[in-house]
């Protein structure tokens, strides 16, 4: 299994002309699962190269730092993006660019005691899996970091294409409610009961009345309807008065 | 499958409520603060006249560039914490800076335009000694870096090594200073302890030694030449010797003898018991220093002198001056002289210095107002117009340091603007004739503790709490004192409209909400809170929380360095009138001697209430919910003897304690002898041992012991399980979580291990032991859960490990619980998760009823904080999903958390170094303050549940209105429609 991936890799490996990576042919079962850090071991540099495409380095390297291990060890960044942190004594590190501005995946790297590196991809889980990354590390900022939620914008189009997109939102949930609810009253309550049945029809006004607890009191709408009609003059007058006209005919 | 797991957990984490900041939210209730710390070493940048940056390397491991005009940051570069990371020298050529970093390990330059590193070399180990620019026909192009046995040759513009030669007889000779004038030559300084100098003279092109001068120069009298020596004029060595009271000069480009001259042949005395010391100036690495130099004589006595033609030539004696300095610009150097400007003590000086130990230092700074003068270093003669005014804080510390920015004015003459930095950490720049451009107080980039204290009510407020708090006195009177209540309310009211209203009319610029002490209150919410903060330096601070700004500082003389603080509160707003208090417990690591300091958290004033002396070591402290007859709590202080201290101890408290005593437990820890024992207080306040427990400090010793937060509260007693069963919490807050590490840091044999233990009885509730894992570990306890993290040798990563304790579907005693009275031990759950970055602290949200949801803030290394809902890290997710686990909303067990951006509760403004996070409730279910401190300090307020209890920032008002109006008018013209239609009926 480990053979087979082996062949293409070190393809990859010639072909950006990593000479390094010759060092590890041999099958290695975990990522230096005997390496262990010695207090007074050698020192070693861990190098490579940040890139944020399509902007400038100096707009944001000096808001960067590179970590490694945490702050075990802190490198920082030159002008030109690139990066070496000195005085690394041999084990796996997790080495990661920290920016507060752009988002950069964290590379693991691996140091032998005779300083042989390798650098591949993190894996919190199967934490022997090696999926090889170029040493001298190339580290791609994937984009900016979305530290924001979007605010949850409300348009008529919106509602019209998907009510339902997210109905868990409360005033969207009335909404539907007070739109759709009366809609289908309206539209589906007659012809779902049959309203001519006569006992249907009885039982119904008086829920109607129910509604309409006092009816001798002057209902606010009646009011207001009055009021606006009133200051209208006489023109409104004539007017409702052709709207009944039709109906004496009719008689 | 994996891959199945993560699409689960990502639509799990999709789905999730959670909280996040809203771009618009930027700002608005949160603040941060960046520091750099006490600063090292400053330069200002002068290679552009018009420059505005001036570099510091600070204590704390900083190099950063300043703006001079407003004292923010142009960027600030934070290395490793300790030894590793310490700043040994900065040198600045152009716009270059140069930095010896850990002990000579590292040498780095910078460009300080961009902020971004030139280059980085390893240097050769060895301990660092000095360093210096070395240059050649006026041109800079090289740094000698000598170290204890070798001197190395860098050039400025790569870092590559020129030359690498070992100092001759290293045994006997302590190489300590190296020197470059620009004639080719570097000259490196050492001295055989007590008896003589030794010089070696290197050819700067190769490396080679042109001379070596040993054995002949004799001088007994010197052990430190940077300490007593300095190179004046053109290479004159000139050192000063206390005890021979006289100036030891000595040619380094001829290096016969060292010429003796006694100080008093220049009618110089020393002041007793004071070691003088020397201030020359080399304004170019590529020139020679001036033959003008400084003598200090005393704290506050310094002469101004000339080396002319190998005479020394007194040129003006400054007394009393605190400070000076040389400045330099274009061909005109200066010397800037600081001098108190009246010295009139005033007498609340004299008391304030009193209480603490009479110590010379404190005592030599008594002067309020100091002034700043130029003097002509060529003549020493005063340049007019050259006084700037410096008024010192009375709350603060004594002036350290004075670094001068001088330019040339279009008359030629010298302007200039003075850094000046106080024993306090404060660096405060002025300008002439006495403004204060900014002020930085570096203190709070080392904050040690914290507390949020509630703001005082305003007087309508306080009015009204008093009417529902009075007795009841008959109804006319409630009635009348209502109505003038109410009528209060409505001046101040009317009041406020019209201050709206006359605010409206002026121009927005001139609108400032200024917050003062004076205007201070609380809001509604009770969102702003003021926030009073300890820092290590014992610089106590009060800032309102809700704009950042310090409101009140005070400097505690004769603070130990290696202080611990505790900060209490003992009385809160509450108890109108009388005033709150706080209580700083402040312990000498080493002796254990602690003094206590009473002040007011709002004014920051020091309080009239006199603290006890304690004359023993102090071994804990704790604050009792008793109460004495003025509403402060009861302080308890234990000493090494075991005996008990009161404070306040009036006799009201010390009745109270008597009643109390048999339900007053506590307990010591001992961790160097893995000792763990508690304590029961007897009516006579001595003390009683009821337990111990052991841990044998051979194999694992106790790093921390973590009991609740005092002020939690928790709302529902259990949870409600799929089955509509009730699962009850275990609820013990008496619950102490003791972390050990093992001695053993082998990745196979290291351990830690987390200890569940009942404070009262000592009965150990849970044990349990994490193989193949060390420190540090971070720890929360809360509710019925310990959130605990560790990192994994076996893996090498960061786990986090969850403990939650249930009682069982019954609850045993639902009323009250009793330590002493549970016969069943809780059931224990536990599960781990990985998480994907180190952490660097950890605390959870609190909130004032424990309704709202809790979130987990953790601070990571890359400056963010995270905002990590609970219910992430919950023992009960099962593995595989049923349907009960659905139905009490159960995440299925992912092994990874995941750490999204979207989380971080301070979105780009990263805190460096976050040391602690303070979470305080405010009067809103829903919002939680935050205070995360380190290097930085940054304020917000979080919502783990969204805010339930406010309506949001974006609700839309016009949306609601326009619909309720709409729906008003529908109903109205149906109406209309269905008599219409109606009346047509009754027609028909």
């Amino acid at each position: 299994m480990l053979q087979r991936e082996r062949i293409p890799l070190q393809l990859i490996f010639l072909q950006a002309a990593l000479v390094v990576a010759w060092c590890f042919t041999d099958v290695e079962t975990g990522p230096g699962a005997g390496v262990s850090t010695q207090p007074n071991g050698d020192r070693f540099k861990i190098e490579g190269r940040a890139i944020v495409p399509g902007i400038k380095t100096q707009d944001w390297v000096s808001t960067a730092r590179v970590l490694v291990e945490g702050e075990e060890y802190v490198g920082f960044l030159r002008t030109d993006g690139s990066f070496a942190v000195n005085d690394v004594p041999s084990g796996s590190y997790v080495v990661e660019v920290v920016t507060p501005t752009y988002r950069f995946e964290p590379v693991r790297v691996d140091i032998t005691t005779k300083g042989k590196m390798r650098a591949r991809l993190v894996n919190y889980i199967k934490t022997s899996e090696v999926i090889r990354q170029p040493y001298p590390l190339q580290i791609r900022a994937s984009g900016p970091h979305s530290y924001f939620m979007k605010r949850e914008t409300w348009g008529w189009t919106d509602f019209l294409m998907n009510p339902m997109k997210d109905v868990y939102s409360t005033k969207k949930m009335m909404l539907v409610m007070m739109m759709v609810l009366p809609l289908l009253i309206i539209v589906l309550l007659p012809k779902v009961v049959n309203t001519n049945d006569p006992e249907m029809r009885k039982e119904m006004e008086q829920s109607m009345n129910m509604l309409n607890p006092n009816p001798e009191l002057p209902d606010v709408s009646e009011l207001m309807t009055k009021l606006f009609s009133g200051s209208k003059g006489s023109s409104k007058a004539g007017s409702s008065s052709k709207g009944t006209r039709p109906a004496a005919k009719r008689r | 499958m994996a891959k199945l797991i993560l699409l689960w957990l990502k639509c799990v984490v999709l789905w999730a409520i959670v909280e996040a900041v809203f771009e618009d939210q930027v700002g608005k209730f949160d603040w941060r603060q960046q520091y750099v710390g006490k600063v090292r070493f400053s330069h200002f940048d002068t290679h552009v006249q018009s420059s505005k940056k001036v570099l510091v390397a600070t204590e704390r491991n900083v190099f950063a560039a300043l703006n001079t005009r407003t004292g923010e940051l142009f960027w600030r570069h934070v290395d490793k914490t300790g030894s590793e990371g310490n700043i040994d020298a900065l040198l600045q050529h152009g716009q270059d800076a140069v930095l010896v970093v850990g002990n000579g390990r590292l040498l780095r330059s910078w460009e300080i335009n961009v902020g971004g590193l030139n280059w980085e070399v390893v240097l050769d180990s060895g301990s660092f000694q000095s360093a210096c620019l070395v240059g050649q026909q006026d041109m800079v192009k090289h740094v000698a870096v000598l170290k204890k046995t070798a001197i190395s040759v860098h050039y400025l513009s790569n870092g590559h090594q020129k030359w690498i030669e070992n100092l001759p007889e290293t045994e006997t000779v302590d190489y300590q200073a190296v020197y470059s004038d620009g004639n080719g030559e570097v000259y490196v300084l050492g001295v055989v302890p007590h008896s003589h100098i030794a010089i070696v003279v290197y050819s700067m092109e190769d490396g080679e030694i042109i001379k070596q001068v040993n054995m002949s120069v004799e001088a007994p009298w010197l052990y430190n030449i940077q300490a007593s020596c300095v190179v004046v004029g053109q290479g004159m060595l000139t050192c000063v010797d206390s005890a021979g009271v006289s100036f030891y000069m000595l040619d380094l480009h001829l290096q016969l003898q060292m010429t003796q001259v006694p100080l008093q042949s220049l009618a110089l005395e020393v002041d007793p018991g004071f070691h003088p010391v020397l201030l020359s100036h080399q304004p170019n690495p590529a020139r020679q220093p001036l033959s003008e130099f400084f003598l200090q004589l005393g704290p506050d006595h310094y002469q101004l002198l000339q080396l002319n033609n190998g005479q020394i030539a007194a040129m003006r004696d400054f007394k009393p001056a605190l400070l000076v300095s040389f400045a330099t610009t274009g061909e005109k150097t200066v010397a800037a002289v600081m001098s108190p400007k009246n010295k009139t003590v005033s007498k609340c000086e004299i008391e304030r210095s009193l209480p603490s130990r009479p110590v010379f230092s404190s005592r030599a700074f008594l002067h309020i107002a100091c002034s700043v003068n130029l003097f002509s270093a060529e003549t020493g003669r005063r340049l007019l117009d050259t006084t700037l005014i410096v008024n010192m804080d009375p709350n603060g510390g004594k002036p350290e340091k004075l670094y001068v920015q001088a330019f040339l004015k279009k008359d030629d003459s010298v302007g200039y603007r003075a850094m000046v930095q106080t024993e306090d950490h404060t660096l405060t720049f002025i300008q002439q004739p006495g403004r204060v451009m900014w002020t930085r107080e570096e203190a709070l980039s080392d904050v040690v503790t914290m507390e949020m204290v509630d703001l005082p009510l305003t007087g309508t407020q306080a009015e009204l709490e008093g009417e529902f708090g009075k007795k009841a006195d008959g109804l006319m009177s409630m009635v009348m004192k209502r109505l003038s209540s109410q009528l209060i309310l409505l001046q101040a009211w009317i009041g406020h409209l019209w201050k709206l209203f006359y605010d409206a009319r002026k121009p927005r610029s001139q609108v400032k909400n200024d917050v003062t002490i004076e205007n201070l209150s609380r809001d509604e919410f009770n969102l702003q809170k003021m926030m009073v903060m300890v820092t290590a330096s014992g610089k106590l601070f009060g800032i309102d929380s809700k704009t950042g700004g310090i409101l009140w500082r005070h400097y505690l003389h004769n603070v130990p360095p290696n202080a611990a603080f505790k900060l209490m509160v003992q009385r809160t707003t509450a108890h109108f009138p009388h005033p709150p208090q706080c209580t700083l417990l402040i312990k000498d690591k080493d002796t254990g001697l602690g003094t206590l300091h009473v002040f007011n958290p709002i004014f920051g004033k020091k309080s009239h209430v006199t603290p006890p002396a304690l004359p023993q070591p102090i071994l804990q402290s704790l604050m009792l919910p008793l109460m004495d007859q003025d509403y402060a709590k009861v302080l308890l202080l234990v000493d090494d003897q075991y005996k008990v201290s009161a404070f306040p101890s009036t006799k009201n408290v010390l009745q109270q304690l008597q009643e109390m005593a048999a339900s007053i437990f506590f307990y010591l820890v001992d961790s160097s002898q893995g000792r763990l024992s508690g304590y029961r207080l007897r009516t006579d306040l001595s003390t009683e041992q009821i337990w111990e427990v052991i841990i044998p400090p051979e194999v694992q010793k106790i790093v921390s012991v973590k009991g609740k937060r005092p002020n939690e509260h928790v709302h529902s007693q259990g949870r409600v399980m799929g089955d509509r069963s009730v699962l009850y919490k275990y609820l013990n807050p008496n619950l102490l979580a003791v972390v050990t590490e093992s001695t053993d840091l082998h990745q196979e044999r290291s351990f830690i291990g987390i200890l569940l233990i009942d404070g009262v009885t000592g009965r150990i509730i849970h044990e349990a032991i994490q193989r193949k894992a060390r420190g540090p570990v971070h720890v929360v306890h809360s509710e019925n859960w310990v959130v605990y993290e560790y990192w994994s040798t076996k893996s090498r990563r960061n786990e986090f490990s969850v403990i939650e304790l249930y009682e069982g579907m019954e609850l045993y005693n639902s009323t009250v619980f009793s330590s002493l009275d549970r016969p069943h031990a809780p059931q224990v759950l536990q599960q781990s998760y990985i998480f994907p970055s180190s952490i660097s602290t950890m605390e959870a949200t609190l909130t004032e009823k424990g309704i709202t949801s809790r979130h987990l803030l953790i601070g990571l290394p890359s400056g963010g904080i995270l905002s990590l809902p609970k219910m992430f890290l919950d023992p009960r997710r099962p593995e595989i999903v049923s349907e009960q686990s659905r139905e009490e909303n159960l995440i299925p067990y992912a092994p990874e958390l995941l750490i999204r951006t979207e989380w971080f509760i301070n979105y780009n403004q990263t805190v460096s170094r976050v040391r602690g996070i303070y979470t305080a409730p405010s009067g809103l279910e829903s919002t939680c303050l935050v205070v995360a401190y380190g290097l930085d300090i940054y304020q917000t307020r979080v919502y783990p549940s969204k805010q339930f209890d406010v309506l949001k920032d974006d609700y839309d008002y016009m949306l609601i209105s326009s619909v309720l109006f709409a729906l008003f008018f529908a109903t109205m013209i149906s109406k209309r429609l269905a008599e219409v239609k109606l009346l047509n009926r009754a027609w028909r």
